[in-house]
């Protein structure tokens, strides 16, 4: 077997019933913020895509997965225990900022659900980003590491309850609220939100070469 | 003298390796014949990427088994990477031997044929060490400068079976052009998995394409299939270089956008109509090819209402169509709502009928203009056959004094009817 992709769990930890963050040793693999691995238990035949959740300088990988029903990956992932092996491939993927563009930019981020996690890379990895964070969940205690982001910066939009800053999809929010059309734009997570929200910033005038998507299912 | 038969299924990627291998076997004095002979040695350069070439690669198989009992039979490619395990199994087959390995395949045979057992996995693994094909099947010289695809578009096993993106240093990729330049080859084509992507120590691909144009002599550069994404517009304005020829095989897939992000494709269809439109403003005879898979999980009728739509306006000349076959391991193997083969079948028979009016289209609009010819071959009945630089396919009659290799300068007459139509032209100086 391979060993040179295997990466120790540090920890695992809750943030509600069905999501939560796996920490890794790191071992020096580079990536950049906005990029996925490949991740599975070691010796499993069966990896699933997830976006790197830490920032490009920690010492440590995160991932956020939220178990699914029925789900096979993002179950057997949460019942590891630190110490354990898990196999990592890549990192892939182009959902990154072109590195000209991340002091001089404005950029407006949208995830629904773990679609929060290239954000939460992008922050970490990047301080002083100028950005806004719309992040779309059912229930406020979905608000993954709130505390993580400029409580400025973050509009949390609950569908399922008020207790966010915003009651509604993150699409009601996006048609009633402005975007400026040189904003960049970066969704991530949920296909029909990302395929609403495509149209509505079309319609805002927002160029389709400055909207950037990572569909997750 | 030992004889060896080529067959290869798929890619251009795929027939590139293939020629370099024929090429490779001739120097080394074997006699390089035509896979319908019998033959010493067949090898098979498979495809897998969808249900049907593998059923095609597995036929051809049992063909060069049956046409010698005796032979050896060695199967590389695609298929080699993806069902390693099921081919090794198989009593036909005398050696399975994986994309990486490829270029190994004459080591592997004069080991074999020294009395040793050679263990293909042993050699190295290198997915660039072909040498430059001298002797190949074609007048175009097929150039890889890349492997591998990191996009992982949701249907698609390339990844699995390609690896990785890897990219040919620049200075590699230049010495070999003027190497096949230098045996008399007039058109260069680049190819690779997702050549678009090109990135080698800091050169990415447009700087590359800038460089090839820089190098002296009388050939053209055609730049074979690429995905709309990862190239600049920078990339568009290269084809001012009148070496670099007026025609791209930029894969749509589909004209609808829900599918596009559904296929986790890295472009809109938006993106995909404004390249198409930038390029036909500026060349207005520009020669557009492309795929399109129809059937894919989910699609609905108004989704692919939207690729109809899209594969009228934007006139390509050709459309390989792909009805959608479940690859496994793929994200798309786990989506619901799998398309009936039925639907399939329809959509891919108004897709057809689409692409045989848009070809009779192109061409017609293109008759009465010039094209520069290369010949690829000459026929017993004397008719010359070949792409203008456009990559119109040309027949001119009574060419026996022509020669392959040649270019010829050619006004477009007519068209000639076929199973896969043509143009008639006659020669202007
Ligand atoms: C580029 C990329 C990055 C991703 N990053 C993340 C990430 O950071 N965190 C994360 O949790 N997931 C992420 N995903 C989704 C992840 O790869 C898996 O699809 C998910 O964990 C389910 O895998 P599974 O094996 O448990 O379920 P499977 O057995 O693969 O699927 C079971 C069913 O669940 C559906 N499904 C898949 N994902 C979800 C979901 N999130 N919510 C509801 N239904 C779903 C599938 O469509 C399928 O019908 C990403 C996907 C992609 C393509």
């Amino acid at each position: 077997m391979k060993t040179d992709n295997l990466h120790q769990v540090i920890s695992i930890r809750n943030l509600t019933d069905s999501a939560y963050v796996v920490r890794m040793s790191r071992r020096g693999l580079q990536f950049r913020a906005g990029q996925h691995i490949l991740l599975g238990k070691a010796g499993s035949i069966h990896n699933r895509e997830y976006s790197v959740y830490s920032g490009e300088n920690d010492d440590f990988f995160e991932v956020l997965i939220k178990e699914v029903d029925e789900g096979l990956v993002s179950k057997q992932l949460k019942k590891l225990k630190p110490g354990e092996m898990v196999q990592i491939e890549g990192p892939l993927g182009f959902f990154t900022i072109p590195a000209e563009l991340v002091n001089s930019a404005k950029f407006l981020f949208i995830g629904t659900g773990t679609g929060i996690a290239p954000f939460h890379s992008f922050v970490k990895s990047y301080p002083q980003i100028d950005y806004r964070l719309l992040h779309g969940v059912r229930f406020g205690n979905e608000a993954y590491d709130k505390m993580d982001y400029d409580a400025k910066r973050h509009i949390l939009c609950t569908s399922g309850d008020k207790t966010g800053n915003y009651h509604g999809r993150v699409t009601k929010w996006l048609k009633e609220n402005e975007v400026s059309p040189d904003t960049h734009c970066y969704l991530c997570g949920n296909f029909n939100m990302i395929h609403e929200a495509f149209e509505i910033l079309e319609k805002k005038g927002v160029p389709p070469s400055n909207v950037h998507a990572e569909v997750y299912f | 003298m030992k004889k060896i038969a080529f067959k290869t299924l798929g890619c251009r990627l795929n027939q590139y390796e293939t020629d370099a291998l024929a090429s490779r076997f001739h120097a080394g004095s074997y006699e390089v014949v035509d896979f319908d002979e019998q033959a010493d040695v067949y090898v098979v350069n498979t495809c897998t990427v969808t249900n049907q070439s593998d059923q095609k690669s597995r036929q051809t198989i049992h063909q060069a088994r049956r046409r010698n009992n005796d032979a050896l039979v060695v199967v590389t490619g695609c298929m080699a990477n993806n069902y390693k395990e099921s081919l090794l199994e198989s009593k036909s087959i005398n050696y399975v031997v994986d994309n990486e390995r490829k270029s190994a395949i004459y080591s592997i045979i004069e080991e074999h044929y020294r009395g040793q057992v050679p263990d293909p996995e042993g050699f190295d693994a290198d997915v660039f060490s072909y040498e430059t094909a001298t002797k190949t099947f074609h007048t175009r010289s097929m150039i890889k400068i890349q492997d591998g695809c990191d996009n992982f578009c949701t249907f698609c096993i390339i990844p699995k079976v390609r690896g990785r993106a890897v990219s040919r240093p620049k200075n590699e990729i230049l010495d070999n052009i003027r190497q096949v330049l230098g045996h008399g080859f007039r058109e260069v084509v680049l190819t690779g998995v997702n050549i678009g992507r090109y990135d080698s120590e800091g050169t990415n691909f447009e700087q590359l394409v800038e460089s090839i144009l820089e190098l002296p002599g009388d050939f053209r550069l055609r730049i074979s299939s690429i995905e709309p994404d990862g190239f600049s517009n920078r990339f568009l304005e290269l084809f001012d270089h009148p070496k670099l020829t007026p025609h791209l095989h930029l894969c749509l897939q589909s004209g609808s956008e829900a599918v596009l992000l559904r296929m986790r494709r890295m472009y809109t269809a938006r993106e995909f109509r404004q390249i198409a439109e930038t390029l036909r403003s500026r060349y207005p005879n520009f020669n557009l090819t492309t795929d399109i898979i129809v059937g894919f999980p989910g699609e609905s009728d108004d989704e692919f209402a939207q690729t109809v739509q899209m594969a009228k306006e934007l006139r390509f000349s050709h459309i390989h169509t792909f009805k959608y076959s479940v690859r496994s391991g793929t994200r798309a193997e786990r989506m619901p709502a799998q398309v009936s083969e039925k639907i399939k079948n329809q959509r891919s028979e108004i897709i057809r009928k689409i692409a045989i009016e848009s070809k009779i289209a192109y061409f017609n609009s293109m008759l009465g203009s010039t094209q520069r010819m290369l010949v690829e071959r000459i026929t017993d009945s004397h008719t010359a056959r070949g792409y203008g630089e456009h990559y119109i396919p040309i027949r001119i009659e009574n060419a026996a004094h022509l020669s392959r290799n040649q270019f010829v300068n050619v006004r477009l007459e007519s068209i000639y009817m076929a199973e896969e139509p043509e143009v008639i032209a006659t020669i202007i100086d």
